[in-house]
Formats: C-alpha cells, sequence, structure tokens
C-alpha cells in the first residue's frame, strides 16, 4: 500500500481492491498503465477545453485521480499567435509547459490516445490502455485534406498555421523572405471551422505586415464563405488601413499545385502566388470520429448542453472546438468554459449529485493592426436544458484599450487553463 | 481488527454520501466561468481587470446592476453583467466576497508611487485614508487593485463615460479634470501598491 494517502484509501471502493492495484503498480507498457486505486477521470487532449477541465476536476474534488493524455510537451496558444506572422509577438511569448497541472495532481502524460473502448470505459494508449470512470473528449480540430486536390499530397509546402507551432513559424519566415511585390494568398474555410474571426484577424496582420515592410506586395484573400464570418463590420472598417488587400468572396478553394504555385477556386480563374496559407476544412479531432463520437455529418460531436456528455455515449464528455450544436463560436474562451463546467458537472456526477445548470460564456479579440484590436462578447443562458444566447455585443470599434484587455485576457485565461 | 474495519467502513461512507468541496459552497460554479479574467477566485493577476475577490457584496451588485443598464459602458462587461443577473447575482456576489483578495502583483515603480501617494489626498476623503473604501456608502476598495485598471477608471470617470451625469459624481469628474493623465496614472499606481 506504499504510496497510497490515507485518502485514496478511503476513497477506494474496498481495502481488497487496493491491495490489487498495488500489485499492478508496477509500469509497463501494456496492460493499464496507472494502477487505479480510485475514482479516475480521464482527458484526451491538453489543449483549451482539456488542459482546463483536468485542472477544475482537481480543484473541485481532489479525491479523483485525473490523467491527461497530451502528445505535445508545450501548449502553444493559437490565440495570439496570428501576431507571430507580423512580427509582434514570437512564438515562445504563447508556449507554456504543463507542470502547473502536475502541481494540483494531474498526471500527465504526453502520449496519443489511439482510440476508446466505451463498453469496457477503457482508452487505448500504444499496447495499453487506461480505466476510467468518466473520459472528456477534447480533441480540437482535424483538418479535411481530402477536400482540396492535391491539398495531402502538397504536405509541409502548403502550411495552415491553424495549429499555433512550427507551422506558424515556417509561415512567418516564408512572410520575411518573400520579396517585395510579391502575392501572398490567404484562403478561408467554409463554417463550421475553429475560431470565427481567426482568418480576418490573420489578413488584418499579414496586411499590416506587408504595407509596413513590403508596400509593393499584395495579399490575396480566397473566402469560401460568401462574406467576412465574424465581426464583419468592425473587419470591414479595419481593412480600409490595407489598400493591399484582395478580398474575393465566395471563392471555395478546390485544388492547389504547389509545383506551378497555384490555387483554384471552384468559380474563377487560378490564382499564382509566392506564399500560401491554406486553411483546410475542419471537422472534430480524429480520436471523435474514430470513436463514434460525431453525427451524422461525420464532422462535429453533439452533447448535452448541462454536463457536455455525449448524446452518443454515456460517460463520455466531448468539450471545445469539437462539438456542435450549442449556439457558440469554437473559440479558446468557449473551450475553457466548458472545460470548467464540465469538469463541474464530472465531479457532481462521480458524487451522486446532479449536475450545476451553468451557461459557458464569450469573448474573442481580434489585433486589426500591431496596437489596436476589436472584440466580440457573448452571454448565455440554459432555457429547458439548452444553452440560448442572451446577447452578443462587438466593441464600437477599434482601440488600443481593447487592445490592452486582449492582453489582459490573454495573461489571465492562459493561467487560468495552465496554472 | 473489527473496529478498525467498522471505523474505515464509517468513514469511507462519509466520504463518498458527501462531497464537502468547493461545489458544496455556494456561488462557486455559478462564478466559475468568470475566472477566465478575473482569475482564480477573483484574484485578477492582469493589470487591466479588476480583483473581485474580497469585493463589498452591495459594490458589486451595484456594478452589475450599472454594466447591465449601460451606466458602466463596457462591450465585455454589459453582456456578462446580464448573465450574472440571470445566473443569480446574490449568490456570484456572496461568493467573491468570501474570497481572500490577494494584491495585485504588477511590479511596483516606487517614484510612481511616491507621487502618487503625494497626489492623492484629494481621494482619501471618500476612498478612506488605506484606499479601503466606504462600505455603506458603496465607496469601493481600491487598495491593492490592479494599477492599470484603477487607471483606466479614473480616465472613464474624467472623460464622463462612466455613469455619465450622475450627479452624485460630478464633483469627483471635475477634481478629475484638473488633473494631469500621467498624475492619475501615478495616483492609480500609489493605491495598488496598497495592500
Amino acid at each position: 500500500m506504499g504510496g497510497l494517502t490515507r485518502r485514496e484509501f478511503l476513497k477506494s471502493s474496498s481495502g481488497a481492491v487496493v491491495a490489487t492495484a498495488g500489485l499492478a503498480g508496477c509500469a509497463s507498457s501494456t496492460g493499464e498503465l496507472e494502477a487505479k486505486r480510485g475514482r479516475r477521470v480521464v482527458v484526451v487532449g491538453g489543449g483549451w477545453g482539456g488542459a482546463t477541465a483536468a485542472k477544475y476536476v482537481r480543484i473541485a474534488d481532489p479525491t479523483i485521480e485525473v490523467v491527461l493524455l497530451e502528445p505535445n510537451r508545450r501548449f502553444v496558444s493559437c490565440p495570439f499567435s496570428n501576431l507571430v506572422l507580423s512580427g509582434v509577438r514570437n512564438i515562445e511569448s504563447l508556449s507554456f509547459g504543463y507542470s502547473g497541472l502536475r502541481d494540483r495532481g494531474v498526471k500527465v502524460r504526453h502520449e496519443m490516445a489511439t482510440a476508446i473502448e466505451p463498453d469496457t470505459k477503457r482508452v487505448r494508449v500504444g499496447e495499453g490502455y487506461l480505466t476510467y470512470d468518466r473520459l472528456v473528449v477534447s480533441p480540437g480540430v482535424d483538418f479535411q485534406l481530402e477536400q482540396v486536390e492535391g491539398l495531402a499530397a502538397a504536405g509541409d509546402k502548403v502550411l495552415h498555421a491553424w495549429k499555433a507551432g512550427p507551422q506558424t513559424v515556417e509561415l512567418a519566415n516564408q512572410l520575411k523572405a518573400m520579396p517585395d511585390g510579391g502575392v501572398f494568398v490567404l484562403t478561408v474555410p467554409p463554417i463550421a471551422y475553429r475560431c470565427p474571426p481567426g482568418p480576418y484577424e490573420r489578413i488584418c496582420q499579414v496586411a499590416w505586415y506587408l504595407k509596413t515592410n513590403k508596400p509593393k506586395s499584395k495579399l490575396i484573400v480566397l473566402d469560401a464563405n460568401q462574406n467576412i464570418v465574424s465581426k464583419t463590420a468592425l473587419f470591414r472598417a479595419a481593412w480600409q488601413a490595407y489598400p493591399n488587400i484582395d478580398y474575393r468572396a465566395s471563392s471555395k478553394v478546390v485544388k492547389v499545385d504547389p509545383g506551378t504555385r497555384e490555387v483554384t477556386p471552384e468559380l474563377g480563374d487560378r490564382v499564382k502566388y509566392d506564399v500560401i496559407n491554406l486553411i483546410p476544412p475542419q471537422r472534430a479531432g480524429a480520436i471523435a470520429v474514430q470513436a463514434d463520437l460525431v453525427g451524422a455529418d461525420k464532422r462535429w460531436c453533439e452533447v448535452d448542453h448541462v454536463t457536455y456528455e455525449s448524446v452518443k455515449h454515456k460517460g463520455i464528455h466531448v468539450i471545445g472546438d469539437s462539438t456542435t450544436g450549442l449556439p457558440v463560436p469554437k473559440s479558446g474562451t468557449i473551450a475553457n468554459a466548458m472545460g470548467k463546467i464540465s469538469a463541474d458537472a464530472i465531479v457532481a456526477l462521480l458524487n451522486g449529485q446532479p449536475a450545476p445548470s451553468v451557461p459557458p460564456l464569450n469573448t474573442c479579440y481580434s489585433w486589426v493592426s500591431d496596437r489596436e484590436a476589436i472584440a466580440v462578447v457573448n452571454a448565455y443562458k440554459i432555457e429547458n436544458g439548452k444553452v440560448v444566447q442572451v446577447e452578443q455585443k462587438l466593441t464600437p470599434g477599434q482601440s488600443t484599450l481593447c487592445a490592452q484587455y486582449a492582453e489582459g485576457w490573454a495573461q489571465s485565461i492562459w493561467a487560468d487553463v495552465l496554472s | 481488527m473489527l473496529t478498525t474495519a467498522l471505523t474505515l467502513f464509517l468513514l469511507f461512507g462519509l466520504a463518498t454520501t458527501a462531497l464537502a468541496g468547493p461545489l458544496d459552497t455556494p456561488g462557486y460554479a455559478k462564478a466559475v466561468t468568470c475566472s477566465a479574467c478575473h482569475g482564480a477566485n477573483g484574484n485578477s493577476r492582469s493589470e487591466s481587470m479588476p480583483i473581485l475577490a474580497g469585493m463589498n457584496v452591495a459594490y458589486f451588485k451595484k456594478a452589475i446592476e450599472d454594466y447591465a443598464a449601460g451606466r458602466r459602458p463596457s462591450p465585455e462587461m454589459e453582456p456578462f453583467a446580464k448573465q450574472v443577473k440571470l445566473l443569480g447575482v446574490d449568490e456570484i456576489a456572496t461568493f467573491f466576497a468570501a474570497q481572500k483578495r490577494e494584491p495585485s502583483p504588477g511590479k511596483p515603480d516606487r517614484a510612481a508611487i511616491e507621487r502618487g501617494r503625494a497626489a492623492s489626498t484629494a481621494c482619501a476623503a471618500c476612498h478612506g485614508p488605506e484606499g479601503q473604501g466606504d462600505a455603506p456608502k458603496l465607496v469601493p476598495a481600491i487598495a491593492g487593485q490592479p494599477a492599470g485598471y484603477i487607471r483606466n477608471q479614473l480616465l472613464l470617470f474624467k472623460a464622463d463615460k462612466r455613469s455619465p451625469g450622475d450627479p452624485a459624481l460630478t464633483q469627483l469628474k471635475s477634481v478629475l479634470r484638473s488633473i494631469p493623465d500621467e498624475t492619475l496614472a501615478d495616483v492609480a499606481a500609489y493605491y495598488s501598491s496598497l495592500k
């Protein structure tokens, strides 16, 4: 029984189980990967939703064991990563480790969950598995490369930079290396995708960089949607400062050829580029699809609006960008809120209590230059078990004050997710 | 041996039926989403967001009412104040009031603090010599709030953008108009430095 605290012992279902767990405690890459001594929550994915959920389960009930599976050793924030493209920020300022979660007793394993078995309540990790009482799935998005001809074969020659990290840095380098007079093409996928205002903030940052450093260059935007998806009027106003933007709505990209450096929209002529940033169409992270958590659309996961439990599999809670059905954007703030609310629901349910009925909230800040930002804010309530929007509000214009709040938000929420 | 087993059984039984954790604290679950901006238990660690921990209940409720009604214009807080009211402002206000305030960790600028101290005499009349406020009169405790937050509020008052036209604040605003923005930043640094 070495290593067991009195509390963990008391929390386990019987002395006999504890003895067995003690024997099974030797580390092994097959079988149960961590000796299960009491109630356990496994979290798949250490992004905005998953890391938050792992932390908040430990806060609400420290007797519950939490194992977080996240292949990456560093958390790199997607929010603010567009500022890396303009050189206003560096990627290190957006990168954090997981030691804060470890300090809270979360068992962080830098491994990939390969499969979920709802019947036996197991998550497969390589040759072994982890048994759970409740599972949180927060896998973010994956790209539907097959939707654009030539994209899968293009590999690293066509960057998305839509998961902050090495691709963000590489795209910034390509932008920096582009000759003045060059053409940067950015493509926006059809909704729904991660971070609705994200592509338009990126357009601002690239346009600001080009205007400041390569004034003869041009930014061509091929948007699959009929208009700017989010904060439309505010982005239109911001773009007045960037005559180098050539925005083309209803221009869904169907083909890319890195050999000839051309992209082809569904309607209209091929477009030549010097640097391409193709943001592909998206769906829920692969494991959500593999585990049959996605709906008929095979893209997104439907969940209960109070507990975030999957409508398809009991005991599995899905949060963050991979969810659908709530009137919320796929944003970091929403994923963070879902992480906390689902954590409280799970702790309540594991203790035989009803889940508290708490709606999420949203703020999305977008940087429109090196110093000014805009924001959209969404408030919600729960009505008859469903999340309903109470109000959406936009900043009256762009301002440095809003940028101050954006900085404050980032500082606060990074800590809320990770420390 | 039997006694030990019985004791364990009783303890175990108690441990599973009562949660006795944060979820049992009224307001905890409803306030949990606020931490995205306002920090753990309302202890904001950023320069621009106010600390809610330890805030007087009546002042918290006034702030929520003012935001919801647009008297404190804020694109962020107007919708969220409405959300708080729908969730139950009393419970949320009581939760934050019960949290221990941890003063802002901002880096102190000694020279600014000293200049601010010298310029703060007019403020002490209402906010008290230690910035502790005057709860019955709904004057907030500003000691230890982030300097950036205090400065922004002073600038909003000065420009009559916070509680515009409120007769109770006419005198305050006319005093502020006579003070340069840099001095207001010093005053903010001073009150932020008080613990």
